[in-house]
């Protein structure tokens, strides 16, 4: 799940030389992408490009590599592409054009969970699943800080010491425990994380 | 494709340590996600049941469920098991977040989970994540300050182990990581990718970066999520966005469509048996006089939409069924001479028996698409409550129903009327999407201006599709759901579109038959789109001729036409097909630049079960297709899909999802 938010047109308009060809990449759009933003972003830009290509799943190889012989001789008229996508796309698009500079237009931003709709739970996949002790609230993702023994004492009125939005996560946790009996896994052993399960191996071949 | 293994079980030890002393276990699996779907099995749930098994422990029941993190799907689908309330302890076999929403879900039991989300992959749920939906490799890290301008398009956050942002470490040998002889060093790629644009030059001099750790920032996610949210819950599960595509059309009346010479006025077009036809070649007909009928129950009379002469009676393509259909072919002597039996009658005089008499007898259905005769819909086997008027035209496109709305109003009120003395309601809904804003203002000056006897509510819905779908308006204007295999007047209700309620106006009060209807003409290398008056049984070939200015800018290879919306229209293989009841539009767009393939492999992403309306799992019924298991599709419910395309629309692998769902009706019939 990611939401995307335009990068500044000064920054832009360094990276653009005249010729640019406009990528938009409308796959995730029912997630989000801030469609307005990138209009009114490339109002301002003024730049020569007559036409916004709109393709989606800019991710998807495949899908991208037909599309470049598709529009092979626009893009090799052009001398700089400004790509509307999330980090992904554009890696996939750059990589397949590798001698033309591919000009990222957004910023990607992660925020919690899965398919459309954001969830209101996410997993850090630590690889050693705590929620068992923690009736259900997972101190890894929703603790600002991760903690994983209780809370730090900064939290006040149940709020995180880092934002009033954010409620602390062994308040919740404590809260929940109490409520069906289980006090005695808060009052559990220590547990150590383990860094090294979290650890993410090296890409994997493709 | 990189084959991902998100979820692992947790040590033997620890999960039997975990349900010491503990018994009748019920277990939930999730059905997993961005895996190439080739095969039902779920290997760590088999695990599981096996270490139960040896260890004495009594399982009451599994269940698996579809991507178990979508709180509002599987929240309901955990509801539906009965034998759960017989289990004692339940474990989950899934990733963090599954976990998580069945904890929240069951607050009352006690829920554990046996297995470890696991890191070792390029997934969709992590920081760490892989956010585009195809699984080929590249990540995201998602940190708020896209480096890759300056990095020709790799990304060091993501591929430098050590996440560096101003350079290599130094620490590589031979273009390896120090951490792995397998790991490039990415700093490396990206000045070779440099040096290939010349741009080696302008990163040196750049200044140096500094990574932001503060972004996102807890109140800016929360105002996202929160917006998102929003949009997605708005009005019913599921749905889209699709761009609209309505401006070339919202603010052009309707014009009467020049007379055709000929028209071929198709023996099927309604739901039910196929009509008689009444005359034969040779014959004079009238404008508006009955030329087929059928004696069932079931079905509506066509009409001569000129005055004429018949020419033949042949078979002909019918545009929706995709078969060939009996047709009376009518070439117009250009004078409409109207029928005797077209004669006015006032309603307010009539009782509901006569006036549904009349409907039936001038072939009134209904005009959104689905063709039902109306007269069979106005009596329904039980009494409803509530009539609602559909005004949601929420395919892209399409604006007739909006200008009828607009330019029609008197006798679309007059229709409403109509249909609520038949049904003996008062409560009438009329539910309009919030583009419309022009047939809205109408409504409610027509209503100040024109007190009704009914209790009119005007309901103005944001726009979504496909709110028009009848169980889904019920839905958000009443809460009442209508059951899986159901009709509305199940729960009360009778779903009328705004063109219906016209053409009921005018069978009424002028005795006139349905012969002609309000369509939309858009899209590429359309000159003269419009809403366009057409008379039934006009051929789309004219109509395109006439409205591209001729025929040669449009051909089958780079376009697609469509009768109906671009989501649920018929798509047309050849022009010569006339216009029948159903037709809502035409619709032309240039072909996908990457066309559906059933040979893609689904990648469970679960974007379908994201949109389908109807709440199902439309990639099981590919799974079936590609199995060509069509019994299969069945216990996934694909009778209850109203094929309104949303899966279709949306996923990545481009899998021709409606297609498939069309074929399995079929099998299994």
């Amino acid at each position: 799940m990611f939401i995307l938010e335009t990068k500044p047109k000064e920054e832009l308009e360094k990276l653009l030389k005249p010729g640019v060809c406009v990528i938009k990449c409308i796959g995730c759009r029912e997630i989000s992408l801030p469609e307005e933003k990138i209009e009114e972003l490339l109002k301002n830009l003024e730049l020569d490009a007559k036409d916004v290509l709109a393709v989606d799943y800019l991710c998807n190889a495949d899908f991208t590599k037909s599309r470049l012989l598709k529009y092979k001789s626009e893009i090799d008229k052009c001398n700089s592409i400004l790509v509307f996508s999330c980090g992904v796309g554009l890696q996939v698009l750059a990589g397949m054009l590798e001698e033309k500079s591919a000009v990222q237009g957004l910023n990607t931003i992660y925020i919690s969970g899965r398919g459309l709709a954001p969830s209101d739970y996410d997993c850090d996949q630590c690889g050693e699943c705590l929620l068992n002790l923690t009736g259900g609230i997972c101190p890894v993702t929703q603790c600002s800080k991760g903690l994983l023994n209780g809370p730090c004492g900064g939290a006040k009125n149940g709020k995180c010491e880092i934002s009033k939005d954010l409620d602390c996560a062994w308040e919740k946790i404590y809260k929940k425990l109490e409520a069906s009996g289980r006090l005695d896994s808060y009052f559990r052993k220590m547990k150590v994380r383990d860094y090294s399960k979290a650890l993410a191996k090296p890409k994997q071949p493709v | 494709m990189v084959e991902i293994k998100k979820t692992g079980l947790k040590p033997k030890e620890e999960i039997i340590e975990l349900l010491e002393g503990k018994n009748k276990i019920f277990v939930i699996a999730c059905n997993k996600c961005y895996k190439e779907y080739t095969d039902e099995t779920n290997e760590e749930l088999d695990q599981f049941l096996k270490l139960m098994q040896e260890n004495g422990k009594n399982v009451v029941g599994t269940a698996r469920i579809d991507f178990l993190c979508n709180g509002q799907t599987a929240g309901k689908k955990i509801s539906e098991f009965k034998n759960m309330d017989e289990a004692e302890t339940i474990c989950v076999v899934s990733c963090g977040i599954g976990a998580q929403t069945t904890m929240a879900t069951l607050d009352g039991k006690p829920v554990y989970t046996v297995s470890d989300s696991l890191s070792i992959a390029d997934n969709a749920t992590t920081p760490q994540a892989y956010h585009g939906i195809c699984i080929f490799g590249q990540k995201c890290a998602a940190c708020g300050q896209c480096y890759l301008n300056f990095t020709g398009g790799i990304c060091p956050i993501v591929e430098c182990s050590k996440s560096l942002i101003n350079g290599p470490c130094g620490g590589a040998k031979n273009g390896k990581c120090e951490i792995s002889k397998e790991h490039d060093c990415a700093w490396e790629k990206i000045y070779e990718r440099l040096s290939k644009q010349n741009r080696v030059q302008d990163f040196i001099f750049l200044q140096v970066n500094v990574n932001d750790f503060s972004k996102p920032t807890v109140e800016q996610t929360n105002a996202l999520i929160k917006a998102v949210r929003d949009k997605r819950d708005e009005n019913f599960y599921g749905g889209l966005h699709p761009y609209s595509n309505k401006d070339s059309t919202t603010d052009l009346p309707i014009t009467a469509f020049p007379e055709p010479e000929t028209v071929a006025i198709l023996l099927s077009q309604h739901t039910g048996r196929i009509c008689e036809p009444l005359v034969k070649a040779g014959e004079k007909v009238k404008y508006g006089q009955k030329i087929g009928e059928a004696g069932a129950p079931v079905s509506a009379p066509v009409h001569s939409s000129v005055s004429g002469e018949v020419i033949a009676v042949e078979p002909l393509l019918h545009p929706a069924l995709k078969k060939e259909v009996p047709a009376i072919i009518i070439k117009s002597d250009g004078k409409n001479t109207p029928h005797e039996s077209i004669v006015p009658n006032d309603p307010e005089k009539l009782p509901a028996e006569k006036l549904l008499e009349i409907i039936r007898e001038k072939g009134i259905v209904g005009l959104g698409g689905a063709m039902f005769p109306t007269h069979i819909k106005l009596k329904p086997p039980k009494p409803v409550d509530i009539l609602m008027i559909n005004g949601c035209e929420c395919e892209p496109y399409l604006t007739a129903d909006e200008r009828v709305i607009i330019e029609r109003t008197e006798k679309v009120f007059s229709g409403i009327h109509i249909i609520a003395k038949i049904l003996q309601v008062k409560k009438v809904y009329f539910a309009v999407e919030d583009h419309s804003q022009k047939a809205i203002a109408k409504i409610r000056d027509y209503i100040m201006q024109n007190p009704m006897e009914e209790d009119l509510s005007l309901v103005e819905l944001k726009t979504k599709y496909p709110q028009g779908a009848e169980r889904m308006l019920i839905k958000k204007i009443t809460g009442r759901e209508v059951p899986r295999g159901g009709l509305p007047f199940e729960v009360g209700v009778v779903v009328s579109n705004v063109g219906t309620c016209a053409a009921v106006s005018d069978a009424v009060r002028e005795g006139m038959p349905l012969v002609k209807r309000v369509i939309t003409v858009a899209g590429e290398n359309i000159g003269k789109p419009g809403n366009y008056e057409v008379k039934i049984g006009t051929s789309v070939k004219d109509i395109i001729a006439y409205c591209s200015g001729s025929l040669s800018g449009f051909d089958f290879i780079s376009y697609v036409l469509k009768m109906g919306g671009p989501m649920m229209g018929v798509q047309q293989q050849t022009l010569d097909v006339p216009v029948i009841k159903g037709t809502s539009g035409i619709v032309v767009f240039k072909k996908a630049d990457i066309e559906q393939d059933i040979a893609r492999q689904c990648i469970q992403c679960g974007r379908c079960v994201d949109v389908c309306p109807m709440e199902l799992s439309p990639l099981h019924f590919i799974f079936c297709a590609k199995q060509e298991k069509w019994e299969n599709t069945a216990a996934y419910n694909v009778k209850d899909c109203i094929e309104c395309g949303c899966c279709d629309y949306i996923c990545p692998s481009k899998l021709p999802i409606v297609e498939i769902v069309k074929k399995a009706k079929q099998k299994i019939k």
